[in-house]
């Protein structure tokens, strides 16, 4: 993977559409998470979780993206939470005083148990 | 004491987006190098980002192209960023923190970057002079050295 490359896998568990994401989410790349999410969204998908496990770090262009879906789900009346947001990612979370603005659950199994 | 020589790095991008992973790859590079740790490289490569980020987007509303430079230096135990342009005048430290959403409002998008930039760096300086903005940003931490160079500066 470059450097500064953001990878976006999708799988599935049952109803859940599972989108996990590895690499930097900087300036350059956000517009193309929000664009795959708004995508899934509009397809119809009713549960997206974010797995952030293997995320390095991510600016405030991702929080952006991630507002967006956000907002987006809760008018498709679709769950959209995150998973596995850890260490400096974390941190990054509280400085932006956005760990409050999503749905967190610590690991991808606590989230799949939530959602299923 | 340990002699220690500033490694002075600078480079040149245009101002679009595409071009921003020119710079955060050199910093990376720049700060493995002189024995910046991991944790302090990423905070720098956020900042970085952000800071470039909003100068691309902002600093120039006629458009048209437009050079930044970028110049790292490193000192002991810290590292500097410059950034410089010759776009309008804006200073990010003018930039008030995100205002706290009502109880029950989810934040809007908007004046996070420059927000989570300031808890990251441990200085931010700002200086307009001969029609340019000069953006300095300083990253201090502890207890590392060189890898190629060791503590006599060999």
């Amino acid at each position: 993977m470059a450097s500064n490359s953001l990878n976006i896998a999708e799988s599935r568990a049952g109803m859940i559409c599972i989108v996990a994401l590895a690499g930097r989410i900087d300036s350059t790349n956000a517009e193309q998470l929000m664009t795959r999410l708004n995508s899934l969204l509009s397809s119809g998908e009713k549960a997206i979780l974010v797995d952030f496990s293997e995320v390095i770090y991510l600016t405030s262009a991702a929080f952006r993206a991630l507002l967006v879906a956000t907002d987006e789900a809760e008018r498709n009346t679709a769950r959209f939470v995150l998973c596995s947001v850890l260490g400096q990612v974390r941190e990054l979370f509280e400085m932006g005083g956005l760990l409050d603005a999503f749905t967190i659950h610590g690991s991808r199994e606590e989230a799949l148990t939530r959602l299923g | 004491m340990a002699s220690f020589r500033e490694q002075t790095m600078r480079i040149a991008i245009p101002n679009e987006l595409a071009a921003l992973p020119v710079a955060t790859a050199t910093l990376q590079r720049f700060g493995a190098d002189n024995g910046v740790p991991d944790k302090a490289l990423v905070q720098l490569q956020v900042a970085l980002d952000e800071i470039v980020s909003n100068i691309i987007k902002y600093a120039w509303p006629e458009g048209g192209s437009h050079e930044l430079t970028i110049c790292l230096t490193a000192h002991r135990g810290a590292v500097e960023i410059e950034i410089v342009d010759d776009g309008q005048a804006f200073d990010p430290l003018s930039v008030p923190s995100p205002v706290h959403p009502p109880k029950g409002r989810r934040p809007r998008p908007g004046g996070v970057g420059i927000h989570i930039t300031r808890n990251l760096i441990d200085g931010i300086e700002y200086v307009r002079t001969d029609g340019e903005n000069h953006i300095i940003l300083t990253k201090r931490y502890a207890g590392c050295v060189p890898p190629e160079r060791g503590l006599d500066g060999q």
